[in-house]
C-alpha cells in the first residue's frame, strides 16, 4: 500500500541542502516520491509500506546532516 | 545537573551553534598562539583541528552531495578547505571552515524565522473543545469532533472547530483567518471559524469541519503550496545555478593550470559559490507571502506575487466591491398613484425575480404598512420597529418573465406591468413623461438605480403571451423606485492610496452612465465603464491589458470569476468561506476589507523590487570579489567573510518584508 508522511527540517541552509535531502530519500527502497521544499522546510515521503520503513526516513535526513521534526 | 539525555538532547539541537563555536574558538587560540609566541607546529595543529571540527558535517553533506551527484556549496568549501591544508596554508582552511560555519548557523537561524511565520496560525486552534454528547458537556481532542458534534465555546476561549452558530450571541475575533482586527458580531446561523477567539458571550457551535478539514488549515496548507511554488525568478537562476557551479570548478581549474597559484584557485571555488543569488529571491517571497497571509491576503505563488508587482491599474467591479452590495429603495414617487400602490404594483411583478434589486423592491414592500401616505414622495426606513410583513402577503403574479439586463413583465388583475429601466419601456412602447424623466435622472445624478414601474392602461384580457405593444400609449407610468447601493466607508480612501502608489483605477459596472458617473465622481475614481453585461467586463480587461497595461481585477470572485480570470492578477474580496473564489483568483482577500487592496499591491512591488536588490546584491558581491582575487586583493579568508556577509545581507534584505 501507498503511505505518505510528511516531517520538517527547519534547518536547511541553502537550496542545494534541500535537493541533496531528497535525492537521498529518493534512493531509499521503497520510496516512491519525495517532495523537500527548502522554504517551507516541508519534506513529503510518498512510500510502499511493505517495503519501506517510515522510522529510517528521520535517520537519512539525520545523516546528512539535519534535524528531522514531525511535520 | 543536567542528565546525559537532556545534554544530549540540547547537544543535537544545537549542534550547528556549538560546532561553531568550538570551531572558532579553537582558530582564535591557534592563530594567537602562533602569532604571539611563534610556535607554529602546535598553532598548525589547533588550526587543522579547528578545521576538523568546524569541518566534519560539512564534509559529510559535500560527500553525501558527491554521491548523489549533486554539486552544492558545501562540496566546494570542503574541497577548498583540505585544498588549503594540503599546501600548509592551515590558517586560511581553518579560517573559511569557520566562517562558513558560522555563516551556515546563522542563516539556519533566520530562515527559521521564515519558516515559523506560520506557526503563530497554527497554535491558533485549541487542542480541546467541550462537546455536547448524550446531554452531557464532554472535553475531547478538537481534531476528534465529528461534523454535527455541538461544541460549546465560552467567552474568551477559542473556537476548535468550523461551524455554525445554532445559540447564543457573541463578538468574535476573526483576525487568525481574515486579518480583521475589529471583531465580528455572530448570532445563530452565522458561521464561525477554527482558531477564531469568541470574545463575549457563550456560543453553541453545530461542527462543520474539524481537525485538517477547517478553512484555517486550508489557508495554511495553501500558504505552503504558494510558498514552495517557484516563482519565474527562482527557476531561471536555479537553473542557472544548475550550470554554475560546475562552471566555478571548471574556472578554479583552468586557473590553476595556468597560474599555478593554488591559493587562487582555491579562493575562486569559494567565492564563486551561488549561495546569495539563489537564497535572495525565495526569502523575499516567502516572506511577502507569510505576512501577507498573516494580513488576511492569500496569495497564489511567486508567479502571481511577481507579476502582481508589476500592477499599474486596478479595474474595480462596482457591486459588493466599491459598495457593499446591499440595495435598498431609498426612494419611491408615486405617478397618478399613491407611491405605496406602485411599490406594491412593482414588488408582485419581481416577487419570482432573483436579480438584486428585485430582492430590494420586495423586501421594501415587506416593509409598508400598507398605509396610505401622501401620495407623494416617501422615504422607506425599515428600521428595526416595524415588524415585516411575510413575503407570502404579496401576491404572486399571473405569468412572469425576465428581460436580461432590463427588467420584468408580469401580469397582475388582468393587467399587464413593466418594471424595469429605459430601454425595456422603449421597447414596449412606454411613452415617458417628462416629469418622470426628470425624477429619474434627478436620482441617477445622486448614483443611485431608477427602476419605471409602468401598467396596462385597461386590461388586456388575461395573461396571454405579452408580446402586443402595437397598441399606442397602452401602458402608463405609475411610478418610479429609486435604489441605492451605499459605498463601503474605506472605498474613496483606498482609490487615492492606489494614485498615490502611481496606480490608475478604473470601476466596471452594469449600471447607466449618469449613475456610474455620479458613483465615479463620489468614489474619486480615474476611469469607470458603464452598462456592462459580464461578458462585457471580461472584454474591458481584456481590452486593457492590449492597450499595455498591467491589470489587476478586483471583485467577489464568484459573479466576476471570467474579469478575474481574464486580468493579469484576479483578486477576490471575502474569500473566507468561497473556495470558489479562492480557486479562480490569483489573491484573495479573506476579509470584505477593500483596504487590503493598496496593502497587497504596495506588498507585491515592495517583494518584486526586493528580489531585485537581492539579485543584484549577489551578482556585485561576486563580481567585486572576483576581481579582488584575479587581482590578489581578496585571500581565501576575505572571500569567504564576503560571501557569508552577502548571503546574510540578502537574507536579512528579504526578512524586512516580514515585517512590511
Amino acid at each position: 500500500m501507498s503511505e505518505t508522511t510528511q516531517l520538517r527540517v527547519l534547518d536547511f541552509d541553502c537550496p542545494t541542502c534541500a535537493s541533496t535531502v531528497e535525492r537521498a530519500l529518493s534512493n531509499q527502497q521503497g520510496v516512491e516520491n519525495v517532495e523537500v521544499h527548502y522554504t517551507t522546510g516541508r519534506v513529503e515521503i510518498g512510500y510502499d509500506d511493505s517495503v519501506a520503513d517510515p522510522e529510517t526516513f528521520a535517520r537519512t535526513i539525520e545523516n546528512q546532516g539535519y534535524t528531522p521534526q514531525p511535520a | 545537573m543536567m542528565s546525559t539525555q537532556s545534554v544530549e538532547r540540547y547537544y543535537r539541537t544545537h549542534r550547528q551553534a556549538i560546532v561553531a563555536g568550538t570551531s572558532g574558538v579553537l582558530y582564535g587560540g591557534g592563530w594567537g598562539l602562533g602569532y604571539a609566541t611563534g610556535f607554529d607546529t602546535a598553532s598548525a595543529v589547533i588550526l587543522i583541528l579547528a578545521a576538523i571540527v568546524g569541518g566534519y558535517d560539512i564534509a559529510k553533506t559535500a560527500y553525501h552531495e558527491v554521491k548523489s551527484r549533486t554539486l552544492g556549496i558545501k562540496t566546494l568549501v570542503t574541497l577548498a578547505a583540505v585544498g588549503a591544508v594540503a599546501i600548509g596554508a592551515y590558517w586560511e582552511a581553518a579560517a573559511v571552515v569557520f566562517l562558513f560555519s558560522l555563516g551556515s548557523y546563522l542563516e539556519g537561524r533566520t530562515m527559521r524565522k521564515t519558516r515559523n511565520a506560520l506557526e503563530e496560525l497554527l497554535e491558533m486552534t485549541p487542542d480541546t473543545a467541550t462537546v455536547r454528547r448524550d446531554g452531557q458537556l464532554q472535553e475531547v481532542p478538537a481534531r476528534e469532533v465529528e461534523d454535527g458534534d455541538i461544541v460549546v465555546v465560552k467567552p474568551g476561549e477559542k473556537i476548535p472547530v468550523d461551524g455554525d452558530v445554532i445559540d447564543g450571541e457573541s463578538a468574535v475575533n476573526q483576525a487568525p483567518v481574515t486579518g480583521e482586527s475589529a471583531p465580528v458580531y455572530k448570532s445563530p446561523g452565522e458561521e464561525v471559524y477554527a482558531g477564531t477567539i469568541n470574545q463575549e458571550g457563550a456560543i453553541e457551535v453545530e461542527t462543520t469541519g474539524a481537525g485538517s478539514d477547517t478553512t484555517l488549515q486550508r489557508i495554511i496548507r495553501r500558504v505552503e503550496q504558494a510558498q514552495e511554488a517557484q516563482s519565474p525568478t527562482e527557476s531561471i537562476i536555479d537553473r542557472f545555478a544548475r550550470y554554475y557551479t560546475p562552471g566555478v570548478i571548471a574556472l578554479s581549474i583552468g586557473a590553476y593550470a595556468v597560474t599555478q597559484n593554488a591559493i587562487l584557485s582555491l579562493t575562486l571555488l569559494v567565492i564563486g559559490c551561488p549561495g546569495a543569488l539563489v537564497i535572495g529571491p525565495p526569502v523575499s517571497i516567502v516572506s511577502a507571502i507569510g505576512n501577507a497571509a498573516r494580513s488576511g491576503v492569500l496569495m497564489k505563488g511567486g508567479e502571481h506575487l511577481e507579476r502582481a508587482g508589476k500592477i499599474d491599474l486596478v479595474a474595480f467591479d462596482k457591486t459588493g466591491t466599491l459598495t457593499k452590495g446591499e440595495t435598498r429603495v431609498s426612494d419611491i414617487e408615486g405617478f397618478g398613484v399613491e407611491s405605496d400602490e406602485a411599490l406594491e404594483l412593482a414588488a408582485i411583478a419581481e416577487k419570482k425575480s432573483e436579480h438584486h434589486l428585485a430582492d430590494a423592491i420586495v423586501e421594501a414592500a415587506r416593509h409598508r404598512t400598507g398605509a396610505a401616505t401622501d401620495g407623494g414622495t416617501a422615504a422607506v426606513r425599515p428600521d428595526a420597529a416595524s415588524v415585516p410583513r411575510a413575503a407570502g402577503s404579496i401576491p404572486d403574479p399571473d405569468g412572469f418573465e425576465v428581460i436580461a439586463g432590463k427588467g420584468v413583465v408580469a401580469h397582475h388583475d388582468g393587467r399587464e406591468v413593466v418594471v424595469g429601466n429605459r430601454t425595456l419601456l422603449d421597447e414596449r412602447g412606454v411613452e415617458i413623461p417628462t416629469a418622470v424623466a426628470e425624477y429619474v435622472r434627478e436620482r441617477e445624478e445622486r448614483g443611485e438605480t431608477a427602476v419605471h414601474v409602468a401598467r396596462e392602461v385597461t386590461a388586456s384580457g388575461g395573461n396571454e403571451a405579452s408580446g402586443e405593444h402595437d397598441r399606442v400609449a397602452s401602458h402608463e407610468v405609475v411610478g418610479v423606485i429609486a435604489m441605492r447601493d451605499e459605498l463601503r466607508e474605506a472605498a474613496p480612501a483606498v482609490i487615492a492610496d492606489l494614485r498615490d502608489a502611481g496606480i490608475e483605477t478604473v470601476m466596471l459596472t452594469g449600471d447607466n452612465e449618469r449613475t456610474a458617473s455620479a458613483v465615479a465622481n463620489e468614489v474619486g475614481i480615474d476611469d469607470y465603464r458603464a452598462e456592462l453585461l459580464p461578458e462585457g467586463k471580461q472584454r474591458v480587461v481584456e481590452d486593457l491589458r492590449e492597450e499595455g497595461h498591467v491589470v489587476a481585477m478586483v471583485g467577489d470572485g464568484i459573479n466576476d470569476a471570467p474579469s478575474l480570470a481574464a486580468a493579469d492578477v484576479g483578486i477576490a474580496m471575502g474569500a473566507a468561506g468561497t473556495d470558489t473564489a479562492i480557486e479562480t483568483a490569483d489573491m484573495a482577500l479573506m476579509a470584505d476589507d477593500l483596504q487590503r487592496i493598496p496593502y497587497a499591491v504596495t506588498l507585491s512591488k515592495a517583494t518584486r523590487w526586493n528580489v531585485y536588490e537581492n539579485v543584484g546584491l549577489a551578482v556585485a558581491t561576486v563580481t567585486l570579489l572576483l576581481a579582488g582575487v584575479l587581482t590578489s586583493y581578496v585571500t581565501l579568508a576575505l572571500g569567504m567573510l564576503v560571501h557569508e556577509a552577502s548571503v546574510l545581507a540578502v537574507i536579512a534584505n528579504g526578512m524586512r518584508l516580514l515585517r512590511y
